[in-house]
């Protein structure tokens, strides 16, 4: 079966810092593969790569089994994505934004307008007709973008952190509405700070930590390659910790020296 | 809440992005332009703003003739110069007509980039994640560029032209009118080309401080050409046709240079043949251009990242912590305090030292510092040269304008960071004042050095009157746009994005404030008319210090009246005012 996303010696570099270190990543088809890293480990700039956005430096990148350079308009109309910043035309209001990216991923009028009507209602947008798009709260913006990721039907989705600032009725409705998706064969490749949820929504998980793939696999494949001290199967949290949270030295990064910030209240 | 089930397209069902009609994606552009005008103005109208509004359309009803006469001037000049020669047999001098016209263009096009970039609603590189093909994307970027000041001008004058030699000769129009819409095409290309060059050469702070020296590496060579300039038989060239007589005199390399084969092209002075292969010329030199410009959007396209640096969201390598002894609040209350906390309150010494770190990484601002000093350089050789009494205060107005429209958005570069002065324990006015502090030191540096130049070049001492007058001019527009700005930053800011294509549009204003701008320099130089008439009618020069000392008091006045009243106003205005400068 065809991999839905395949980077081989994937690597970004800006001037001498590498932020994507050499990344062999497989997504099958039909995964809803969490991707996560601490701050700064290269998620967004992995995704940006993923998705045309930025070029790496070396390495390749195949999309449904397509190479992603060489095929980019073809790829970029299977793919939906929800990139960092949201990229919102702030001047429009949601209705004027949905029909745009439908008209630009060569959609028809009626099938456009059809759709948006759909999303707007499903994303509980509709009574906000005139309300331009920068007048929207940072959740509502993200339920846009959501909404514009998905105008086109695409067969991979990327989310950049999705959840953020979402309340919880409209997360409720996303998840299930991803969950939909992945029962009708789409890829869902999502980064997130929160934990719980990568854990309620995906089946694979990668992380990523300074730039290098540290740990791939189900999250079975995870918690058997992390020893536990307990009876008890450890969260994913646990397992993240596990894996990135020390430094070289064994030490957690998080714990702090006792001379820090002592001068807080 | 609806159901949706949203299912990825069936793989037969899904267009490839060749099966997307061209049109489709280029109307939907051109609609998302007509929408996010449409919106604009329906948002100012819906928000209360009506009287903005309306101030906003008397404003383009004012400016736009004037601006009009902008693109009417060089096209008749062109057009009356192209019918002279061709009527006379001049036909060397079309060249020189070309290449100016050439010269202009390039030279409008690079000046306004900023300006032309903080009009346009939309960052193009946006488009990106859409199914483009890079030739949809290179057209597309060619169609949103099209309605630029530079463009503009260029293509009525070179049309003005064509029109001119037909006029003089028939015969030679149709070879005119196609040859000149070539040339026209290869000047878009040019500026496009350079533009996206100089994009890719100034995206790391080194470069720009390099481009800043040769910047001012140029214009002190200029003074020395002036200084250096020939007497004699030549100083005739001086008087109004000094760039003349310079473009006359690259005539021999001209030849080589699309001017010079445009011009060839349309002149029956060689054999058919010789005149097709010059047309040849010209095409490859077009394609040249636009194969360099193509090849630069190409990288673009396929995510080039340009910076120095990593994104904002890639962190730098951690580097060593150390932890120094944990000082007591009573260390935090003995620091020393530096030569700026005894001039300055700390929180403006803070907020002046923030704006000297923009002002430097701030390429687009010393390039608006310098350029206009190279049009004073040309002006004081000019027109100008001849009226000693005007030509001080011209050029002053002049230099100034581009550093005046920065006054009218002091919070647009910080952006979401303008919520720190709302939270922070500072007074905004302290804030206020250390931003105009910075702009005003700016503003004197330029008066300064235009002021130079024009003592410089002046053929005839200019008279202590004009000086004075000049001076008093300065200071009451510099504080009526102060004034005027720092409202207009308060009550309509607008966010500047820096990075990438922003290094060149972080002078971002609204068009709104643009126009407010410009009315108020024309105003102002206007208002040297009748001062002037009155100084005539009495006799009396030094009636206009009189007039401009008074002005200029009631100015700075105005000024320190709206810095007491700035806290309140940002406070009255702070939802729309952390919306436009938080908000995407």
């Amino acid at each position: 079966m065809t991999p839905a996303i395949e980077t081989t010696s994937l690597t970004r570099r800006f001037g001498d810092f590498t932020a994507v270190d050499n990344v062999n990543l497989t997504v099958d088809s039909g995964q809803f593969f969490g991707f996560l890293g601490p701050n700064g480990a290269g998620k967004s700039t992995t995704i940006k790569m993923l998705t045309g956005l930025l070029a790496p430096t070396s390495g390749t990148i195949r999309i449904l089994g397509a190479d992603l350079t060489q095929n980019s308009a073809e790829l970029k109309r299977q793919i939906g994505v929800v990139p960092e910043g949201m990229a919102l035309f702030g001047r429009l209001t949601a209705s004027e934004y949905l029909r745009f990216v439908g008209r630009m991923y060569g959609l028809d009028q009626a099938t456009t307008a059809q759709r948006t009507e759909e999303l707007l209602e499903f994303m509980n947008l509709a009574g906000e007709q005139k309300k331009l798009v920068t007048d929207f709260s940072h959740g509502m913006q993200k339920k846009l973008a959501l909404a514009a990721a998905v105008i086109h039907g695409p067969k991979v989705l990327f989310l950049d952190e999705p959840f953020e600032g979402v309340d919880a009725i409209a997360a409720g409705t996303l998840k299930s509405m991803l969950q939909r998706m992945i029962a009708r064969g789409a890829t869902i490749f999502l980064t997130s700070h929160v934990l719980e949820i990568v854990e309620r929504l995906c089946t694979h998980i990668g992380i990523i930590h300074r730039g290098q793939l540290v740990a791939q696999g189900s999250i079975e494949q995870l918690r058997a390659g992390v020893a536990s001290s307990g009876a008890a199967p450890l969260t994913l949290e646990q397992i993240f910790l596990e894996i990135v949270g020390a430094d070289r030295d064994g030490n957690l990064a998080a714990t702090p020296p006792e001379q820090e910030l002592s001068w807080l209240s | 809440m609806a159901q949706l089930d949203p299912r990825p397209d069936h793989p037969d069902s899904t267009p490839s992005a060749d099966a997307i009609p061209a049109s489709t994606q280029l109307l939907a552009i051109a609609w998302l332009r007509w929408r996010i005008f449409v919106n604009g103005l329906r948002r100012q109208a819906g928000s209360g703003k009506v009287g903005s509004l309306v101030l906003s359309i008397a404003l383009r009803i004012l400016i736009w003739p004037i601006l009009a006469l902008w693109v009417v001037g060089p096209a008749l000049g062109s057009g009356i110069f192209a019918w002279m020669e061709v009527s006379g047999r001049h036909w060397s001098r079309l060249s020189v007509l070309f290449g100016g016209i050439t010269l202009g263009w390039q030279f409008i096009a690079i000046n306004g980039t900023g300006i032309a970039a903080s009009a346009s609603s939309f960052d193009p590189s946006t488009l990106l994640r859409f199914p483009l093909r890079f030739g949809r994307y290179l057209v597309l970027r060619l169609m949103l560029g099209f309605m630029t000041a530079s463009t503009m001008v260029g293509c009525f004058a070179l049309f003005a032209a064509a029109i001119g030699i037909a006029v003089a000769q028939p015969s030679l129009g149709p070879a005119a009118f196609v040859v000149l819409a070539i040339f026209a095409a290869m000047n878009i290309f040019l500026s496009r080309m350079i533009a996206i060059w100089v994009e890719r050469w100034l995206s790391t702070r080194r470069a720009r401080e390099i481009f800043t020296a040769l910047m001012a590496l140029v214009f002190v060579s200029f003074q020395f050409l002036n200084i250096h300039r020939p007497t004699g038989h030549r100083a005739h060239l001086s008087n109004g046709s000094w760039l003349l007589g310079f473009m006359q005199g690259t005539n021999h390399f001209l030849v080589w240079l699309p001017p010079g084969f445009a011009t060839n092209c349309i002149v029956p002075l060689q054999h058919p043949l010789a005149r097709l292969a010059q047309f040849a010329a010209l095409l490859a030199w077009t394609a040249l251009f636009l194969a360099i410009f193509a090849f630069r959007l190409h990288r673009q396209f396929l995510g080039e990242y340009l910076s120095e640096g990593a994104p904002r969201a890639v962190a730098v390598a951690a580097a060593p912590r150390t932890y120094p002894q944990p000082a007591t609040p009573a260390a935090f209350n003995q620091q020393p305090a530096t030569n700026n906390d005894q001039l300055f309150s700390p929180a403006i010494a803070a907020c002046l030292r923030k704006e000297w770190l923009y002002i430097r990484g701030n390429t687009n601002q010393l390039i608006q510092m310098f350029t206009p000093l190279v049009f004073v350089f040309i002006f004081s050789r000019g027109i100008l040269a001849r009226h000693p009494t005007y030509l001080l205060s011209g050029a002053l107005g002049y230099a100034l304008l581009g550093l005046l429209g920065t006054l009218y958005n002091i919070f647009g570069a910080d952006a979401a960071g303008v919520q720190l002065y709302l939270l922070a324990p500072v007074r905004l006015g302290d804030v206020i004042l250390a931003k105009n502090i910075a702009g005003l030191a700016l503003l004197l540096i330029e008066t300064v050095l235009a002021w130079t130049v024009v003592m410089m070049l002046a053929g005839t001492p200019i008279p202590l009157s004009a000086q004075f007058s000049a001076a008093f001019w300065v200071v009451f527009v510099i504080f009526a746009n102060l004034t005027l700005g720092t409202l207009r930053s308060i009550q309509a800011p607008r966010r500047i994005l820096p990075g990438q294509t922003r290094q060149l549009r972080s002078t971002s204003t609204s068009q709104t404030t643009a126009l407010i701008v410009l009315a108020t320099l024309l105003g102002s130089v206007l208002l040297q008319v009748p001062v002037a008439l009155l100084c005539g009618h009495f006799h009396n020069p030094w009636l206009a210090v009189w007039i401009f000392a008074p002005l200029a008091v009631a100015a700075v006045a105005a000024y320190a009246l709206l810095l007491g009243h700035a806290e309140q106003l940002i406070l009255t205005h702070r939802d729309t005012f952390a919306a436009d400068l938080c908000g995407d």
